[in-house]
């Protein structure tokens, strides 16, 4: 059996404090759709990412067929379709942090980790082996004025330089 | 020098500006209750009509006339504010939303009081975990001292304000692509007309704003029109005859980044030259301005024959580039633009949403073309083509001699084009992410055509010294086509006669 079918078999389902946060979303909108974003927000937040099962369960909350859901999760850089590490990094490398030199910190990223950087189709090449942390690059973090920058799950660093990204890994590690 | 002109960032650094109760004490909401207090609705569009606010999100469009186009006897109508900041070189929003969210809140009810709108959407891009959190805690905050919700302050006004979080994707900018993102779709932009203020969001009358605009609402109501007015210039709009004003008033949150010494968002009136604002930001880090992107990586690059360009709406449209979301990104004489335009094409094949073919397939295209040619393997010597013109004979034919041509450069500028036609601005595609993909190409390409040839040449990327890089101004198609607005005060006033 494929791994596919073995995770539509694991059923999800919102606990108790998302549950309560997801009432609060649909009430928004005039459509229950229209919560797609929030509630796919909610349910990676609890199961790391999205699996055919979340899928599933957010398609029934919000009647839609799963196909709808699949389609919104494929356009959205922001929904992991595989496991992530505890940790993403995103580090930018448009123009601005580009001109700031991104790339010394990402090579430095890359050999502190060693690890590769992860393609939206390959989030695992971006992993480390401990699976802590994986590490992506990002177009634009509208920050342009503290390049370069990362984003570490929700916590932007700002103007780093290599000691700078030691001093983040040191704390994140330990 | 010029001065900053301090408005909507006022207050953004005194302590606790995010609370309701220090809000409160800077003037916070006294606009909006000076506006349910002393204006009919009706009043305030029109305030904001004469006021000459233009949006600030990107496309410059006046925001009076925008919110004239809403009908009014559709209900409900709802508000979109665009906080999907996204265009590289662009923060000033960030900072807002983090800093003084009470401030895009005052902002909100005053559009919602004149526009008769009970609901408001907030769309805040994805990445901005802490600004959706400091919104979040100053609606919390404004429900609970009775400034949203029902009947606010006892004037039979409703408004909700929603926040609602965005997933990563640039082209959830562009307001229609917005609107199917916030109706739980794939935000790929819808065709116009029908215009959102028609039939946008859940298709009812929606009007999208983005937050610097809303922001600058407060200010108009709460110091008067002719206040706001006297900020920055009002060109005269010779199209027409006799000539119209064409207003470029207010501030605007510059936002600067690249090769200055102190980047960061500046907030001054429209109208000051690029050098002042290199200026402003501390000045250039090198030695010599190269280049310059006047309006995030969609607008063409202007060179250092034209860093006397205003930097306002109506200015940089006839210098055929534009403002755009104000962030403006320097280049030093050590930058390959070849190079940067490798980046920016990045950007643009990655964030391409797919939906029509053109820029499906024109943005990976383009950026492979440039990678070729960045990594040294741009096309070159083979093609020696016969060129046309009067041959010997006297007919029009070929003349026997050839002329060589750097395939690369014309495959560039061509399948760009296709995208859509710079010289023409027509696009092949849905929305304007087309034209912002084929306006960096082009122009990076006809501006520092020398750069890129040494760069076919020479097989690696070249870094050739700013006068040579650049193509001369006389010798520029889009140079050609350049002139400089005139102020309306300054238009000779026709005799009564």
């Amino acid at each position: 059996m494929s791994d596919e079918l073995v995770q539509i078999e694991t059923p999800f389902a919102f606990n108790e404090e998302n549950q309560r946060e997801f009432d609060e979303l649909i009430g928004r909108y005039p459509i229950k759709e229209a919560a797609m974003l929030p509630t796919l927000h909610l349910a990676q937040k609890q199961a790391g990412y999205i699996t055919p099962a979340v899928m599933k369960y957010v398609a029934e909350q919000l009647e839609v067929t799963v196909m709808k859901v699949k389609d919104v999760v494929t356009f959205y850089p922001m929904f992991f379709e595989e496991p992530v590490g505890e940790y993403v990094i995103r580090i930018c490398h448009t123009l601005p942090c580009a001109l700031r030199d991104c790339k010394v910190v990402l090579e430095h990223l890359k050999t502190k980790l060693n690890t590769d950087v992860a393609s939206e189709t390959n989030l695992a090449k971006g992993t480390t082996v401990d699976g802590k942390f994986t590490l992506m690059k990002v177009e634009c973090l509208a920050s342009c004025d503290v390049a370069p920058v990362i984003m570490v799950n929700d916590d932007l660093y700002k103007n780093l330089t290599p000691e700078k990204v030691d001093e983040i890994l040191a704390k994140l590690t330990s | 020098m010029v001065e900053e002109r301090r408005i909507l960032y006022e207050h953004l650094d005194v302590p606790d500006i995010n609370t309701f109760d220090v809000f409160r004490q800077y003037d916070g909401y006294a606009r909006f209750e000076k506006a349910i207090a002393e204006y009919q609705p009706d009043d305030i569009s029109k305030m904001v009509m004469d006021a000459g606010l233009k949006g600030r999100g990107g496309a410059g469009f006046s925001t009076g006339l925008k919110w004239s186009f809403v009908p009014k006897d559709i209900e409900p109508r709802y508000l979109c504010c665009n906080a999907d900041e996204s265009e590289p070189g662009t923060f000033s929003n960030r900072y807002v939303l983090e800093k003084n969210p009470h401030l895009l809140i005052e902002g909100i009810l005053i559009c919602c009081y004149a526009m008769g709108i009970e609901t408001t959407y907030v769309y805040i891009r994805g990445e901005f975990t802490l600004g959706k959190k400091m919104l979040d805690a100053a609606i919390k905050e404004a429900y609970e001292n009775g400034y949203l919700g029902k009947d606010i302050r006892g004037t039979g006004l409703n408004v909700d304000i929603y926040s609602h979080p965005g997933a990563g994707a640039y082209i959830c900018g562009e307001e229609t692509g917005l609107i199917e993102s916030l109706e739980g779709k794939r935000g790929q932009p819808r065709n116009k007309p029908p215009f959102p203020a028609v039939e946008g969001v859940f298709s009812k009358p929606t009007v999208v704003q983005n937050v610097e605009t809303l922001c600058n609402l407060p200010f108009i109501v709460g110091n008067g029109v002719e206040w706001y007015t006297k900020m920055g210039p009002t060109y005269a709009d010779t199209r027409s005859d006799p000539p119209t004003p064409d207003p470029n008033t207010g501030t605007k949150l510059y936002c600067i980044s690249g090769d200055v010494n102190e980047p960061g968002v500046y907030e001054l009136e429209l109208g000051l030259t690029c050098s002042e604002l290199i200026e402003v930001a501390g000045g250039l880090r090198g030695k010599e301005v190269k280049a310059v992107i006047p309006g995030g990586s969609s607008a063409p690059i202007l060179t250092h024959y034209e860093l006397d360009t205003r930097l306002d709406f109506t200015s940089l449209t006839l210098a055929k580039s534009m403002l755009g979301s104000g962030g403006i990104i320097v280049m030093n004489e050590t930058r390959n633009i070849v190079d940067c335009l490798l980046n920016i094409m990045k950007f643009y094949a990655h964030e391409s949403c797919g939906q029509c073919t053109p820029c499906r397939w024109g943005t990976p295209w383009v950026r492979d073309i440039v990678q070729r040619i960045a990594d040294g393997n741009g096309r070159k010597d083979t093609i020696t083509r016969p060129k046309f013109g009067v041959a010997e004979n006297g007919r029009w034919g070929d003349t026997g001699e050839t002329e060589e041509i750097y395939e690369d450069l014309d495959l560039l500028e061509s399948v760009a084009n296709n995208i859509a036609n710079v010289d023409t601005m027509t696009w092949n595609t849905i929305c304007v992410f087309g034209i912002a993909v084929s306006w960096p190409a082009v122009s990076y390409l006809r501006k520092f055509r020398p750069e890129f040839e040494a760069t076919i040449r020479e097989g690696k990327l070249v870094t050739l010294p700013i006068a040579e890089a650049t193509v001369p101004p006389e010798e520029n198609y889009a140079y050609q086509q350049r002139f400089v607005p005139k102020e309306f005060a300054d238009l000779e006033q026709p005799s009564e006669e």
